[in-house]
């Protein structure tokens, strides 16, 4: 099974809370001399095609866009950790661009490399939580879809996947060619790449191209959305004791939780 | 007519509750832009005359009623199918699904079909002009980010919970039917079993946490906190000194030298408040402490504090969650 | 021919069969050490040589338990010494009544070795009573046979050596009998006994102690009386001091990378089982032992002996590798438990009186884990995952590396400034605001001091330290190298730390790649300061202070003193050693990367290192070390004990008064 797995490098999304700023000029986090790391359900997409691979042989090819510059880290985990070869687009604004542009170049690139089973995402982006790239994908490849997966098993050519739903799984089959995004589980936590790995992650290839060389043109952002304003909420440190009995105090704090729509 | 095209789902032979939330979403932005209401009901079984009942309580003029027995849950390649007959036939302005497990399948792609504009997850809507100005959440929660769309069409997905029932508001409707023939076995996507009981939530994941520390005092109190922790649908996790006492695995740890948490909702129990545990969860959205010290440094870094003895606190909260949730 | 040949020609028959046995036997022992690669670091040959004379000669090891360090002084003194009785005997065989050349008619040197025959019984019967009286866990818990086996001989050689010397006495063929006062004492009880029964009990004494010694000498290369031969080399070639610094590995070019079979460990690695005497002090002093774990360095070094010496026999052999029988020697001869258990503190080492190091073999096998399969605990996994993503391995840290420095004036070099000395913050004070304190109080002293200093603030990333103990090589020699270009390129020579792990790392490994420093631990610098008159503390404190001397500054890097000096130049305090202190000093729980993941089995580490605070009943326990800070803090949380940790660099700026 040949599967394309997309990475997205993200800022340390633990940065301590006084070093998260929002850019007033860009509406994005600043990135500058800030710690890259992939984005956290990458690595679990990443992890469950290199499962599938030990069970069902193919190759795997890890696929990023981004400042060319900053992904290298990325791309080096992801050899170490045993994707087969590595695409690289270079796009100083990606970390501008929404999802639907993104989904355009990146689906470019997919069909560029060819041949391809399976495609993987995170199911979001630890930064703009959008969850829409692997749909996105499935409808530029004319791909099947299922998100939310985190479980996936070869069966007679076709895939059998447990999606989290609300009410907990459900097991989806699914045919091939098909964009899945992942969630996490502890099945797929991301493998600590061996040394020799990562010696070895040093000579795989890595393809460098650009934006332009997939024909994707400027569009400076999604479609008809664009992003006025990216606030960061003023955190009341004030704590508010809930008084009374149990009883009272229960009562207190469920309404407080209901209209924080947590219940 | 464009309009305002909601995405209804009986998949499950019944409406629920967040459909009824999009026609309050809806209802944001259909009286500033002067647009009409409509809704694609999706779904099987007897309870489609039942949601076109409620759908018209609600304020929906136009019902697109689609019935089939693929339209079952998860089936979200049916569900476009059926998407796709109603836009063309509707051709609206803004379509509002709901983010749940189908809703955040279908409405990129829809987006993409139609090749309308897309935001997902909102959590609330305003009209600005002609444009809908929609806010989410970014980066984990910690900053809000507004979105401006101004073209049309407009896909919008709506995160489940953030808009409340709105008061019912009767209309005398009309109901399309949309006939479907979808090839179940043709559909690149099938959904074989579903599994209704949630697993165990994994800590990582769990959108509610409550943790214990200290004050919990052993595996017994920890007992309590499961309870807790099921009836909000989260999970339990500890701070380091539970874990160092053996009460629960040294997997539940939380904080510096365990895991690093940002839930919806953290339910400190017992937990004195130490930079050592608070590192790792000072992410989290909301943060309850329940302690019987009102000193405890976690008061400082919780939202709602409850000054008492857990072992009652806990088993009235569970009391509490479960009337709530019942009702 | 006459008796004196036939005597002569068994003798020497005898001698040829013995020398040849135990020639046999050790040069396989020779071979099974030579199994293992590694330098032969024969220089420099003066300080090398006088290390082996103190601590061999002067049992100064050994002397570490006094009355064991006593009764071995008198057994290897006495051996020492009665080598020359032994040669005279083999002597006499061929030469009757010959002795030494020169001095072995000396009275003084006849009376020498008649007082050691005498000292050597009574160590073999302070042994005997140390072990079938006292009965210590680490005797007890050892090969038993073989210590008594090994004190038979003893007690054998001795007193047919006594036996020979008074019935020669008796028979008159001793004219050297002048000095032997003990001999000719018991030359005395066979007065009056015929000639020819005292030629017999001579004849008896004679070849029992000549079998004795024979029989002996094919023992010696077996089990622990190899000791005998193998501890002295085994001191020569010890790791000099600092014994800080741990082996670098050349990643590039290692075919495997740490050790997973017996035959993975360096020669000295290998000479290090074949010097041990199982006599257990290392596990005695263990914190991890100490506290109910599985860990047990003594078995670390027995039953490495066992498999080098299993494992060895088929690989001389020249068996096909596929073919050698051999359990897993991680994970099953040793546990990962086992492995994961290691502080690093060096309790062990320091108390080993063979100079075997047991932190080399234990990270040897720990790098064989992570790097080569990728295993470790996950909470250590998170850590090392951290350091390479984020520079520092506290995952989740609430606060950003130069939180600390808000409201105090520091020099930033990553912002232009430049300094004489580079305050090295560390990731344990910069990132854990429970020593945010201890850092603040050491800036406002060296600003009391005049001392131009800076920090390098965002440009600041972990010296490696965790990464190299947990057995991370690979992410220890980039990181290393990473600073090291870092450091260069803010041209920086002299490095004060808070952190005596940085110290080390500084101090110690960074040479291996090129970074040459001058290096301070800031409780030597603050000494300095003080003895300099650049500090001076007047306001008193008036408490009981008990210092925890953290593994990295005291064992191993031998810095006891300055600590201490600065607590003592405090007006007020008093100062008060744990029982466990100094050289002797036990762990808080967070060397060898365990800050990240303690095994729960037994009692906590930094629990026991409370209630030896506790005993001291002091009021305050001093810490120059953050780990050790937040291991006692916690600790003394989780016990209620009264005694909590303060940084020393905070207790003196307490002395300082205010605006110091």
């Amino acid at each position: 099974m040949d599967t394309i797995v997309c990475l997205k490098q993200v800022v340390d999304p633990e940065l301590p809370q006084w070093d998260f700023a929002i850019d007033p000029a860009t509406k994005r986090q600043v990135r500058m001399g800030k710690p890259l790391v992939i984005s956290t359900y990458d690595e679990n997409a990443l992890e469950l095609a290199l499962q599938l691979k030990e069970k069902t042989g193919g190759k795997v090819t890890a696929l990023t866009l981004g400042p060319q510059g900053e992904v290298k880290d990325a791309v080096r985990l992801a050899l170490a950790m045993g994707a087969d070869e590595a695409v690289v687009i270079d796009d100083p604004q990606s970390p501008q661009r929404l999802a639907a542009d993104k989904a355009s170049v990146l689906a470019a690139a997919i069909k560029r490399i060819g041949r391809f089973d399976l495609v993987l995402t995170g199911c979001e982006s630890a930064d703009w939580v959008e969850r829409a790239m692997a749909p996105f994908l499935a409808e530029a490849l004319g791909a099947a879809c299922v998100t939310f997966i985190s479980r996936a098993e070869s069966r007679d050519g076709a895939l059998s996947v447990r999606r989290t739903s609300e009410e907990g799984f459900q097991t989806v089959d699914v045919r091939l060619p098909a964009v899945l995004s992942v969630t996490s589980d502890e099945a797929i936590r991301p493998r600590l790449p061996k040394v020799k790995d990562i010696m070895a992650a040093m000579r795989k290839p890595v393809a460098n191209w650009t934006r332009a060389d997939l024909g994707a043109e400027d569009a400076g952002g999604a479609k008809g959305v664009e992003v006025k304003d990216v606030s960061i909420p003023e955190r009341t440190t004030k704590v508010e004791f809930l008084e009374g009995e149990p009883a009272e105090q229960a009562e207190a704090l469920v309404a407080r939780l209901r209209a924080l729509k947590i219940l | 007519m464009p309009g305002i095209l909601i995405v209804a789902s009986a998949l499950e032979g019944s409406m629920g509750r967040s459909s009824v939330e999009l026609t309050g979403a809806a209802r944001n932005l259909a009286g500033p832009l002067s647009l009409p209401m409509s809704a694609a009901l999706v779904g099987q079984g007897r309870g489609i005359g039942q949601a076109v009942e409620t759908l018209q309580q609600y304020g929906v003029q136009t019902v697109y009623r689609c019935e089939h027995p693929a339209l079952t849950p998860g089936q979200s390649d049916a569900v476009l199918a059926a998407l796709d007959l109603v836009v063309t036939k509707a051709q609206p302005e803004l379509v509002l699904i709901s983010a749940d497990t189908v809703g955040r399948e279908v409405a990129p792609r829809l987006a993409y079909r139609l090749r309308a504009a897309l935001a997902t997850e909102v959590m609330s809507l305003a009209v600005d002009g002609r444009a809908v100005m929609a806010r989410r959440q970014v980066y984990g929660g910690r900053a809000i980010a507004t979105l401006e769309v101004t073209a049309r069409p407009a896909v919008i997905s709506v995160k489940p919970r953030a808009f409340d029932v709105p008061q019912p508001q009767p209309v005398r409707g009309t109901v399309e039917e949309i006939s479907l023939t979808i090839d179940p076995e043709a559909l690149p996507t099938r959904v074989r079993e579903a599994q209704s009981e949630r697993a165990e939530v994994g800590l990582d994941d769990a959108q509610v946490v409550v943790g214990g520390g200290r004050g919990v005092g052993g595996p017994e109190g920890f007992k309590l906190l499961e309870e807790l922790a099921a009836a909000l649908g989260g999970a339990v996790g500890s701070s380091r000194p539970p874990a160092d006492e053996g009460w629960v695995p040294i997997t539940w740890q939380i904080g510096q030298t365990g895991k690093s948490i940002r839930p919806n909702l953290y339910v400190a129990v017992g937990i004195s408040g130490a930079a050592q545990h608070v590192a790792g969860v000072s992410g989290s959205r909301t943060i309850v402490a329940i302690n019987k010290d009102p000193e405890a440094p976690i008061f400082s870094l919780a939202h709602y504090g409850i000054v008492g003895d857990f072992r009652q606190v806990v088993p009235a909260l569970v009391a509490k969650i479960k009337a709530a949730k019942g009702a | 021919m006459s008796i004196t040949l036939l005597r002569g020609a068994i003798v020497l028959l005898m001698l040829t069969v013995a020398a040849g046995v135990s020639a046999r036997k050790l040069w396989r022992v020779y071979r099974l050490i030579r199994l293992g690669d590694g330098p032969v670091p024969l220089q420099p040959i003066g300080r090398r040589l006088s290390h082996l004379v103190i601590e061999v000669i002067g049992h100064t090891k050994v002397f570490r338990r006094f009355s064991s360090g006593l009764l071995h002084l008198f057994i290897f003194w006495g051996f020492l010494v009665l080598l020359s009785t032994i040669i005279q005997v083999f002597g006499e065989a061929f030469v009757p009544g010959w002795t030494l050349p020169v001095i072995g008619r000396e009275p003084w040197f006849v009376l020498l070795q008649d007082v050691f025959i005498v000292l050597v019984l009574i160590g073999v019967a302070m042994a005997l009573y140390l072990r079938l009286v006292v009965r210590p866990w680490r005797l007890v818990t050892q090969d038993q046979f073989g210590a008594y086996l090994i004190l038979g001989f003893i007690t054998g050689i001795m007193t047919s050596l006594l036996l020979s010397r008074a019935t020669g006495i008796a028979l008159g063929h001793a004219g050297w009998a002048g000095g032997a006062i003990v001999s000719r004492a018991v030359a005395g009880w066979f007065e009056g006994i015929s000639t020819p029964v005292i030629r017999g009990v001579f004849e008896a004494a004679w070849w029992v102690h000549i079998g004795i010694v024979l029989y002996f000498l094919t023992w010696i290369p077996e089990g622990k009386h190899l000791h005998l031969i193998t501890l002295g080399p085994n001191v020569y070639f010890q790791k000099a001091r600092p014994r800080g610094a741990l082996a670098a590995v050349d990643i590039e070019t290692a075919e495997r990378l740490g050790a997973s079979r017996a035959e993975d460990f360096t020669w000295k690695d290998n000479l290090d089982v074949f010097a041990c005497m199982e006599c257990g002090r290392c596990t005695e002093v263990c914190p991890a032992s100490n506290t109910g774990k599985e860990l047990d360095p003594r078995r670390l070094h027995t039953d490495l002996r066992k498999q080098l010496t299993a494992v060895g026999a088929q690989l001389l052999a020249e068996v096909p590798p596929d073919e050698i029988k051999r359990p897993a020697l991680v994970g099953e001869v040793f546990s990962e438990a086992f492995l994961w258990q290691c502080l690093s503190c060096g309790a062990c080492v320091e108390e080993c009186p063979a100079g075997n190091d047991h932190i080399d073999k234990i990270v040897g096998m720990r790098r064989h884990l992570v790097m080569e399969e990728a295993r470790l605990p996950e909470n250590m996994e998170q850590a090392l995952r951290s350091m390479e993503a984020r520079g520092h391995p506290f995952r989740g840290a609430a606060v950003t590396r130069t939180a600390w420095t808000a409201g105090v004036q520091v020099k930033r070099l990553d912002q232009g400034a430049t300094a004489e000395w580079l305050l090295w913050v560390g990731c344990a004070a910069a990132l854990n605001e429970r020593n945010h304190p201890s850092m603040r109080a050491l800036v406002s002293l060296l600003h009391a001091a005049g001392m131009d200093f800076g920090i390098l603030g965002d440009a600041e990333v972990c010296t490696g330290d965790p990464a190299r103990r947990i057995g991370n090589e690979y992410l220890f020699q980039t990181m290393a190298k990473q600073n090291i270009a870092t450091l260069g390129r803010f041209g920086v020579r002299r490095i004060v730390t808070i952190c005596p792990h940085c110290y080390n790392t500084f101090k110690n490994e960074y040479p291996q790649f090129g970074g040459q420093y001058e290096v301070w631990h800031h409780t030597q610098l603050l000494a300095r300061l003080l003895e300099e008159g650049r500090l001076r503390p007047n306001g008193s404190l008036r408490t009981a202070v008990t210092f925890h001397d953290p593994c990295y500054l005291g064992r191993h890097n031998g810095e006891y003193d300055a600590p201490r000096r600065v607590l003592g130049a405090i007006p007020g305090i008093s100062t008060v050693e744990m029982a466990q202190c100094r050289d002797k000093a036990f762990c808080c729980g967070a060397g060898g990367g365990l800050y990240w993941f303690e095994d729960r089995t037994g009692e906590r580490v930094s629990h026991a290192r409370t209630r030896h605070v506790a005993a001291t009943g002091a009021q305050i326990v001093a810490t120059a070390c953050p780990f050790c800070t937040l291991m006692l803090e916690d600790a003394a949380a989780a016990t209620n004990a009264t005694a909590r940790p303060v940084d020393i660099a905070e207790l003196l700026a307490q002395s300082m008064g205010p605006g110091a």
